[in-house]
């Protein structure tokens, strides 16, 4: 218990967020499909009925647009000038979130918003919703927080995220206290590191496969290879050959991770171009329902205070199926109208 | 320096959604142990059919939340508060698991989403799993977006019922060690997770069927912070809040809830509060009187505080044998021990570590074994009582004992 691997093993990120590269592949893919039949199913009711159903988004096309979203949330958290903790839990909370939900499902967007308000928030770190909504165009603070409640269930309610930045401290200090290194090369270090740890474990999927001291070696291992060697040559002196080449693996392939985004990648004006054909494919196959989250927010609540309607109408079976709520009358409309019209019998004569 | 390399992936997140979803129901079972390692209980629900076949089409987190709120039956209501309603609850494969369920109502005069006291209940309680912290089994949403947190049921009242009840409840030294000891373990827990609780009092210790004693509300707590960054000092019930606390110190430790702990055993031997303050003024007041008046003799810069304020006449720090004239019933150990938990230094208070190493805890009498520690029935109205409250504060016919309530506006 006294451990801190048996203590990370307590923790939600170890338990409800990690996983192997297979296995978020595949859940990965078993929410890239669920939104394609629901939404397939959604446009084919409506009146009148999308035809042709369009492209869907592949998972890998989705793994491409969630590294985007995610550099555009760490872009308005700089621009919001939020801490550095703060920026990093919301970038995971988005990823995270994306893992059981399609981005096709939920505008991805509107939810980057919602993980920077309440990333913040589940950091402790209190801004004023509405001055939080000012900082973006054309957006109110209701928008914001419309998304909160899905995104607080999306990440199965595990509001701590353990961040590899204090790892660094420590790093560093050890390697200061070891006295054979030269200062400016250890500084020089600790900013590189530093730099990668703000950015490219944040944009790929770092978190779900590593522990953070794994990630803090391997940016450090980046920023240069000998201190990081040094370190893990002595946190494992001692201890079985085999143990410490486990961990040398380990720290190389989330290396190779974190090399895939440097983090120059941040403000690169050609790769963001290069997503502009993913993100008009996404236009035209998003989940017409939930496009805008205000909306399905206020029929949700709405729902909930027309209370007793407890078993199975139809229509409470078409609630389960279309998973949840009604989107507003609007919408509830047409849906009776795509009902009256699928009756063999017509609608009611008018 | 954090050296975890050899964590494996757990085989069982977001696996099967029916084996576990915030956690496992028998997490409890037998307190730490089972849990600690991660290792999945395997709880088989059983699906009903028409229920799966709706959640074919659930997104998979909707799907999940369903499976959750489908392990649980709601019972009858324990107690209702302004902040959460209570409920009994039982795991619907095995009525015997008795569950409370909190169910938080959504907040009117918080109209920024979810309620930060909440938020940080949720946040803290995911993490910590240990026999002396009430345990979070799952949380669910209903359809009206109201999140129900499914906590352990512990039906015997708290610390504060059975301190208050001298007429019916009798307990000594042993009794008296032995709930400190739990309650210690509680705090060493949290701060060797890098969590201040920062609000310790006797009717937070809530107990369990087999005496146990359970730290609970935690909706003022919050991780350690970063160096240099200010931390709000209102927090913590104004009777058990340190001096470096009244005095505005932004920056401190696990020693503020040492004092605490130091205020709840003080509180067991002589079954009242040691230092009720009735105001902040009062309660500097109190501590200079009953522990000593905190100068830069015995605690270097303490008047460079932002509002460290003492009145006129000094009070020297009181000798052991003070202490001894009203707690001597837990012994020279014991009372040695209190002083080091109530040292006005914040740097020199003892440790929650160093506080479980004390010899006390070898002395006689051993501390009374849990199931046969003084325990009070009729706790069942209680525990809807302790866990309906707003987490951090009570209730305001609890007299003068209100935490003050953050104020989130005025943080930026």
């Amino acid at each position: 218990m006294a451990t801190e691997d048996a203590r990370y093993r307590q923790s939600s990120q170890f338990r409800l967020w990690s996983f192997a590269p297979s296995h978020l592949a595949s859940l990965r893919s078993e929410s890239n499909m669920l939104a394609k039949t629901a939404i397939s199913a959604r446009l084919q009711s409506s009146n009148p009925p999308v035809c042709p159903i369009p492209d869907f988004l592949t998972p890998a096309e989705e793994a491409s647009l969630l590294t985007y979203y995610t550099n555009e949330l760490l872009r308005a958290a700089e621009f919001c000038e939020l801490p550095t903790e703060i920026r990093a839990t919301s970038a995971i909370f988005l990823r995270r979130f994306y893992v059981t939900n399609s981005i096709m499902t939920y505008p991805p967007t509107e939810l980057l918003k919602t993980c920077l308000f309440f990333g913040s928030k589940a950091d402790g770190f209190y801004i004023r919703l509405n001055k939080f909504a000012e900082k973006f165009p054309n957006t109110t603070g209701e928008e914001v927080i419309a998304a909160e409640y899905i995104l607080c269930q999306g990440i199965r309610f595990a509001f701590d995220v353990r961040h590899p930045f204090r790892a660094l401290e420590g790093a560093i200090m050890e390697l200061r206290r070891l006295e054979s290194f030269e200062n400016d090369r250890i500084d020089r270090a600790h900013g590189n590191a530093r730099n990668i740890l703000k950015y490219s474990p944040l944009v790929t999927d770092a978190y779900f496969h590593y522990t953070p001291s794994q990630i803090m070696f391997a940016a450090l291992s980046l920023a240069d290879e000998d201190l990081a060697e040094r370190l893990i040559k002595n946190a494992f002196s001692g201890a079985p050959w085999e143990v410490e080449k486990k961990v040398v693996e380990v720290v190389q392939s989330c290396r190779e991770m974190l090399q895939c985004e440097p983090p120059e990648k941040m403000n690169d004006q050609e790769v963001r171009k290069a997503m502009k054909p993913l993100i008009k494919k996404l236009k035209k196959c998003r989940d017409p329902d939930r496009v805008d989250l205000v909306a399905l927010q206020k029929a949700r609540k709405e729902q909930a205070g027309q209370k007793p309607k407890k078993p199975k109408s139809g229509l409470q079976d078409d609630e389960a199926v279309f998973g949840g709520a009604l989107v507003d009358e609007r919408e509830a409309k047409r849906r009776k109208m795509a009902e009256a019209a699928n009756d063999p019998f017509g609608p009611a004569l008018g | 320096m954090a050296v975890s390399p050899l964590v494996k992936h757990p085989t069982d997140a977001l696996q099967q959604v029916t084996a576990r979803a915030v956690s496992s129901p028998l997490k409890n079972a037998n307190s730490a142990q089972a849990s600690s390692n991660g290792t999945p209980l395997s709880v088989s629900v059983v699906p009903n059919a028409s229920a799966a076949m709706q959640s074919a089409s659930l997104d998979i987190a909707e799907r999940m939340n369903e499976d959750e709120k489908r392990k649980y039956v709601r019972g009858k209501k324990l107690g209702e508060g302004t902040y959460a309603n209570v409920y009994l609850g039982h795991l619907r494969h095995d009525p015997s698991q008795l569950v409370a369920i909190k169910k938080i109502k959504v907040q009117k005069e918080y109209t920024e989403g979810m309620a930060p006291d909440a938020v940080r209940e949720i946040k803290h309680l995911q993490e910590l799993s240990h026999p002396n912290i009430i345990t979070l089994h799952s949380i669910f949403s209903s359809k009206d977006q109201n999140l129900n947190l499914v906590l352990e049921y512990l039906p015997l009242g708290d610390l504060e019922m059975l301190i208050r009840d001298t007429d019916r409840v009798r307990y000594g030294a042993a009794d008296i060690k032995a709930w400190t000891g739990m309650l210690t373990r509680a705090v060493w827990f949290c701060h060797e997770n890098f969590v201040l609780h920062r609000d310790i009092k006797p009717n937070n210790c809530l107990i369990a069927a087999d005496g146990e004693v359970k730290l609970a509300d935690f909706g003022l707590a919050r991780s350690f912070a970063d160096p240099y960054k200010p931390m709000t000092t209102n927090v913590i019930t104004r009777w058990y809040r340190p001096p470096e606390l009244l005095f505005g110190a932004k920056h401190y430790s696990g020693a503020v809830d040492v004092w605490s702990v130091g205020l709840v055993l003080a509180e067991m031997v002589t079954r009242a509060a040691y230092l009720p303050g009735n105001s902040e003024i009062d309660q500097i007041n109190l501590i200079c009187q009953g522990i000593g008046t905190p100068t830069e003799e015995n605690w270097a810069g303490v008047t460079k505080l932002p509002e460290y304020t003492v009145p006129k006449e000094v009070t020297p720090l009181h000798g052991k044998n003070y202490y001894i004239s009203r707690f001597g019933v837990i012994g020279h150990e014991g009372v040695d021990l209190l002083m080091k938990t109530l040292i006005l230094d914040p740097k020199k208070r003892i440790t929650a570590r160093d506080m479980l190493k004390h010899e006390w805890w070898h002395k006689d009498p051993k501390p009374t074994l849990k199931k046969n520690l003084p325990k009070k029935s009729g706790g069942e109205e209680k525990l809807g009582d302790d866990l309906k409250r707003r987490p951090g504060v009570v209730e305001e016919d609890r007299g003068n004992k209100v935490a003050r309530k953050l104020d989130f506006g005025a943080a930026r």
